[in-house]
């Protein structure tokens, strides 16, 4: 008796809040894939709410992988990717009926950060990979042949991130290699903004931050061999000069129509490259953002 | 009368040596459970509080609150309670009043008991294979609660099972003695008697469900969803992939944010718990043996 009372009520329960939706022509759009680009996909879902209320955004993250095979098994409407899609993955997109389109939405370029008076301007990446990596030589600016006016002892304070920040991962991955772990005893910082200005107030300091990030106050290292080096700008990573810097993609399945069009085209808009430029990427053209 | 001799006391000592060892076994069971709750009330109680529950997040989730994840989860909760509760009651039905004591049956419950121990990150790909994919609901909450209805069946339907056994034998007999059928002594005199058993399945099953995170990451469940679920057809956010996402994801994240989040979803499990503990203490007041 009592089962079945309890049964019907849970049921019944169910029915309505089931019958609750309404009608309405709002529209999802799936958006899955890059861990790196995920947080900047959800600052662009949470700020398109303003744009178009009737256009829901559902983000998700688990890799580009993810991402580029939900798109071949068509699942997704945009796919995330912080690297471009293989001709293999291609092909098979194409082979079950997807046309994957390409489209840049900005750069992932980490910009070398030192004090106004420290003399270098140049550094290689495997100079960097010496003050940073585990078990690495170099510990002291003397070691660079350089001496830095107001740091005493000459001791490099190495600057990074928290172990969790997708900053610290590709630094990691571009400059130590996959394997290589970082030096102990560096100066973990909860921010992009917070490293550059504790290298603007630390003479013996040196940091890595998304370029965005860059300002007066601070020197930018020029990255490459001497005479060679490459000074970091939106221009030199989305020519791929830059050492460490990436392009951010996102697929669409086809060129963009309707919705998904006006969606992309407002990331690709001043308001959405601004919107990716405050997450600390760069964004894929110049723009002025208050 | 009589005078307590060696062994006497001896045997004594030794009881009381287990009691103790038993007791302190005990008491360590609950230190974990104790040092959990306060950590999370101490790091998390901060941030929880009527907008933390009831607005959605903003600023990259950073701050606002975590209603979409909050309702989510009930929505998957219910709706998985509502496929998997008739379907695994009825099995137990089956299997305990009416299947033959023969190899086929032998059969069925060593496959429960295999379903059971499957790990849920192969119940999540099964999900999407048939749910997401090949019956086309699509990442759902209809396609997340499936996938949790199917991980929790077993649970359920050992339960039932043991709580329908657990009824006296001589209950059945007297009934069918009286020229009720089978399904009349099964609704009227077995299922009543069970309840509070069924019942501590669903409990089982609210807990278990509600903190899952792998099954519903591929089927159902997003990373940032500004919408309320309205249909069972819609993705969702959910408080366990939440707190994934605030504690491993998301950059610059206040510290006290995924202790809150931890804090809410196990208050919501105590909660819908407490819930079926309090039906279960009434209907078992109301037991005749």
């Amino acid at each position: 008796m009592n089962m079945t009372k309890s049964i019907l009520m849970l049921a019944s329960a169910g029915v309505l809040v089931v019958a609750c939706s309404g009608g309405d022509e709002r529209q999802v759009i799936q958006n899955k894939g890059s861990d790196t680009l995920v947080n900047v996909a959800q600052a662009w879902a949470e700020g398109y709410q303003t744009v178009d209320p009737n256009v829901i955004v559902a983000v998700s993250g688990g890799g580009s992988g993810t991402g580029i095979a939900a798109l071949i098994n068509g699942t997704v409407d945009i796919a995330n990717a912080s690297r471009a899609m293989k001709q293999k993955e291609v092909d098979l997109a194409k082979s079950s009926g997807q046309n994957p389109v390409q489209h840049i939405v900005g750069y992932d370029a980490l910009a070398v950060f030192l004090h106004k008076d420290n003399p270098i301007t140049q550094m290689s990446v495997e100079q960097l990979a010496e003050i940073y990596g585990e078990n690495g030589a170099t510990t002291t600016w003397t070691d660079l042949g350089v001496e830095v006016p107001g740091c005493q002892d000459q001791q490099i304070v190495v600057v990074s991130r928290q172990n969790n920040s997708g900053t610290y991962a590709y630094f990691r991955e571009a400059v130590l290699g996959k394997e290589r772990e970082f030096k102990l005893g560096t100066r973990d910082m909860h921010g992009s903004k917070d490293v550059v200005d504790i290298v603007e107030k630390t003479p013996c300091a040196i940091g890595y931050s998304g370029l965005a990030y860059a300002n007066d106050h601070v020197n930018m290292a020029c990255i490459g061999g001497e005479g060679d080096c490459v000074n970091p700008s939106v221009a030199t990573a989305s020519d791929g000069s830059y050492a460490i810097a990436r392009p951010l993609f996102m697929y669409t399945n086809g060129e963009p129509a309707g919705a998904i069009k006006e969606y992309m085209d407002w990331i690709m808009s001043d308001t959405g490259q601004c919107v990716i430029l405050e997450k600390g990427y760069a964004p894929a053209k110049s723009v002025t953002c208050s | 009368m009589f005078d307590a001799t060696e062994l006497n006391q001896k045997n004594e000592r030794v009881e009381k040596l287990f009691r103790a060892g038993f007791g302190l076994m005990t008491v360590m069971l609950i230190i974990p459970v104790l040092i959990i709750l306060t950590t999370l009330v101490v790091k998390g109680g901060s941030v929880v509080n009527f907008d933390f529950l009831f607005q959605s997040p903003t600023n990259g989730m950073t701050a606002g609150g975590i209603f979409p994840a909050l309702l989510g989860t009930v929505w998957l909760v219910l709706v998985a309670l509502l496929i998997s509760v008739p379907l695994g009651v009825a099995a137990a039905v089956y299997l305990s009043e009416y299947a033959p004591e023969n190899w086929f049956t032998r059969v069925i419950n060593l496959a429960i008991i295999n379903l059971a121990g499957v790990p849920s990150i192969v119940h999540a790909l099964f999900g999407v294979g048939a749910f997401v994919l090949f019956f086309g609901f699509g990442t759902s909450i209809l396609a997340a609660s499936l996938t949790l209805a199917i991980m929790t069946l077993p649970l359920i339907i050992v339960a039932t099972r043991e709580s329908l056994q657990a009824v006296p034998y001589a209950f059945r007999e007297a009934c069918w003695n009286m020229g009720a059928t089978r399904w009349q002594t099964i609704r009227r005199v077995v299922l009543p008697n069970a309840i509070s058993g069924i019942l501590t399945g669903v409990i089982l099953e609210v807990s278990r469900t509600s903190g899952e995170t792998a099954p519903i990451m591929f089927t159902g469940a997003a990373f940032f969803l500004p919408l309320l679920p309205q249909s069972v057809f819609d993705q969702t956010m959910a408080l366990s992939l939440h707190l994934f996402v605030v504690s491993t994801q998301v950059p610059d994240m206040p510290e006290a944010v995924p202790y809150g989040v931890a804090l809410v979803l196990i208050c919501l499990v105590l909660l819908m718990n407490s819930l079926s503990i309090a039906l279960r203490v009434y209907l078992r007041g109301r037991k005749k043996w």
